[in-house]
């Protein structure tokens, strides 16, 4: 066949015709969509974002930094990185057992397991709060014993750090799950074949596998640990300087019509938000050759 | 310059001639539903023998008792006439080669190959330079050299599949475990591979058992064909033995195309539908049996000689002749016959055939 057979697209009339893809939608209507997404955007989330810096400076520079070091919002910014340097390793190492249990083992109450872990996500913070009151405050069975050993949980930071725990204990293992079932126990199998033991396995093969979703599950698991409010609120009992977190401690200088001082201490949540997107868009673009090799082979 | 050199042998693993497998009687069942009744094997050091049979069949749940990867709910299994069912997976010296690769995805080619090396104790690790040296040299086997420091993402799949291989030869292997090794490549790398795999056998000499569900790769590669079916070997046997003398109509049909015909055996002489057939059944007692042919192994009848005789229901090109769908006697059975392509008979017409070579199998 030559090559005339091809040239009837230059036809007079042939070119008035536009092909586009079947999945492409008319100019138009694209324009249409991506206005109202942005405007949607800019409305719900920079405005507010927007608003909490200009309200936080509102007092100027000196007013900001004084704010924040101020010895109540020192000691909960303290207090928040206390919590979150003690919740985030332990469900990270919680978050791991448990995806590698569910992932490479069967065993009875496997899909117990797999329910339960989504259980934070289902129930109210506050709910999660008061269970805790219950269990361990004055009015508890173990109320009584734990006053006599001199351990005191709520209004406490033991407390606090256990609705911290409770409320972000999904992040991690629901990162990791979904990608250790889909990789199979294949290279786990060839590993222990070669002579490696167990845990030369996990260290050596299985972790480093999901190294990335585990990075986003804890940078996640980080920025709820730091920002959680509602379970907290309730098994703080809010001593100023002791058991404020940064949350509370920005809705108490509220209350008290502190507002530049509110806004101070929560554009730091705000920025650790940020921090935690950029951080993660990062890694997205810099390792993405990697990331998508770890998903598929 | 390409001479290979002997893999030297690693501190800890005494690696002398390779060594006989013994299966005894070995049963697996999942739950309640059974994979392996009662499996028996006797494997020559330094045989190549492959496990055939359709999926379900427990070929690879067999392999993977043999590595230790499951364990058996009965039976013995005897490395070099020792127990290796008491060994764990790490300590059975085995190498395994898996279906889908398994290679390690953060891994150069090289870190993979030398992983075996790499986990042992301290005590028992080569020294840096000589795993350097070993991974080299199996690279070179394998026909992989220069690729150590690529990642398993950017090879093709078959190059994936030699590193694979490579990685279970560092060890040093008493036996060599291949699941489906060729089953995710497309047609002409299998081929090659198939090729270059009994190259490295002979050339390492390891006792090796690979799974297949393809007769073709089955008949080529092995030394002996275990044809399994159900949990059961049903036959095993030189490619020959196998393809030749087939033990059942199972086994006929596994290894090629074939068509079934019910007959009776009178005296030793084939009878169909109450006519002789001039086909001889020797060594068959009289009685119900089963008739089976290839569509290749026939001839048309064009005079009054015995033969089967049926309707053409359907017709097609097959390669380089024409294939038949015959429907033969009151029952209508269904038969497949090939026929010159210069014939020309057509659908809806009446053939006569008689095969020139068959099976009869007992009923």
């Amino acid at each position: 066949m030559s090559d005339g057979a091809f040239t009837t697209a230059r036809l007079p009339g042939a070119s008035a015709i536009h092909f586009r893809p079947v999945t492409m939608e008319r100019r138009r209507v694209r324009v249409a969509l991506i206005l109202v997404s942005l405007a949607f955007l800019a409305l719900f989330l920079m405005m507010p974002l927007v608003a909490v810096f200009v309200e936080a400076f509102r007092g100027g520079l000196p007013a900001y930094w004084e704010a924040i070091f101020e010895p109540d919002a020192a000691a909960a910014i303290r207090l928040t990185l206390l919590v979150a340097a003690i919740s985030v390793p332990c469900n990270l190492v919680f978050g791991l057992a448990a995806s590698w249990a569910i992932a490479k083992f069967d065993f009875r109450g496997k899909s117990l397991l797999n329910t339960l872990i989504d259980l934070p996500f289902s129930v109210s913070p506050v709910i999660a709060g008061l269970i805790y009151v219950l269990l361990f405050g004055s009015q508890s069975l173990l109320g009584p014993w734990l006053k006599s050993e001199g351990i005191q949980v709520i209004f406490a930071v033991p407390g606090i750090v256990l609705a911290t725990i409770f409320v972000t204990f999904p992040f991690v293992a629901r990162e990791l799950i979904p990608l250790m079932e889909q990789q199979g126990r294949g290279d786990e199998e060839a590993a222990l074949s070669l002579g490696a033991s167990g845990w030369q396995v996990f260290f050596r093969v299985t972790l480093p596998n999901v190294k990335w979703a585990l990075l986003y599950g804890v940078l996640l698991c980080n920025a709820r640990a730091m920002g959680e409010f509602g379970a907290v609120s309730v098994v703080s009992g809010h001593i100023r300087g002791l058991t404020n977190t940064m949350p509370l401690h920005v809705e108490i200088l509220y209350n008290e019509y502190n507002f530049a001082a509110a806004f101070a201490v929560a554009s730091l949540l705000a920025l650790l938000a940020l921090f935690t997107l950029v951080v993660k868009s990062v890694l997205e673009w810099r390792y993405a050759e990697e990331i998508a090799a770890t998903r598929r082979h | 310059m390409n001479a290979i050199t002997p893999i030297e042998p690693g501190a800890s693993v005494a690696l002398g001639a390779p060594i006989d497998v013994t299966i005894e009687n070995v049963q697996k069942a999942f739950g309640d539903t059974p994979a392996l009744h009662g499996v028996s094997l006797d494997v020559k050091a330094g045989e190549l023998v492959a496990l055939l049979g359709p999926s379900g069949s427990g070929k690879t749940t067999l392999l993977r008792i043999l590595a230790g990867l499951d364990a058996p709910t009965a039976g013995r299994v005897l490395f070099g006439g020792e127990d290796a069912l008491g060994l764990r997976v790490q300590d059975r010296n085995v190498g395994f080669v898996f279906q889908h690769y398994a290679l390690f995805r953060h891994m150069t080619v090289f870190d993979n190959i030398a992983f075996g090396l790499t986990v042992r104790a301290r005590g028992e690790r080569p020294a840096k330079a000589e795993i350097r040296k070993r991974v080299l040299h199996l690279l070179d086997l394998v026909q992989l050299s220069g690729l150590d420091k690529r990642y398993p993402s950017q090879l093709s799949g078959g190059q994936r599949q030699r590193v694979a291989l490579a990685r279970a030869l560092a060890i040093e292997p008493r036996v060599l475990l291949l699941d489906e090794p060729f089953g995710a490549l497309d047609a002409q790398v299998r081929k090659d591979l198939r090729r270059w795999l009994r190259e490295i056998h002979d050339r390492t000499g390891h006792t090796t058992f690979f799974v297949t569900h393809d007769q073709e790769e089955a008949l080529e590669l092995a030394d002996r064909v275990v044809v399994m079916s159900k949990g059961r070997i049903e036959q095993v046997g030189t490619p020959d033995e196998i393809y030749d003398a087939p033990a059942s109509p199972f086994v006929f049909g596994f290894i090629g195309e074939s068509s079934f015909l019910p007959v009776t055996v009178v005296d030793g002489a084939v009878q169909f539908d109450g006519a002789p057939l001039d086909l001889a059944a020797l060594g068959t007692p009289s009685g119900p049996a089963t008739l089976g042919f290839r569509p290749h192994d026939v001839t048309i009848v064009d005079d009054d000689q015995p033969a089967l005789t049926g309707q053409i229901v359907a017709e097609r090109r097959h390669g380089g002749a024409r294939r038949l769908d015959v429907e033969v006697g009151p029952e209508r059975h269904r038969v497949e016959i090939d026929m010159a392509v210069e014939h020309s008979r057509r659908e809806g017409g009446m053939v006569a055939f008689r095969p020139h070579r068959w099976r009869i199998f007992a009923r």
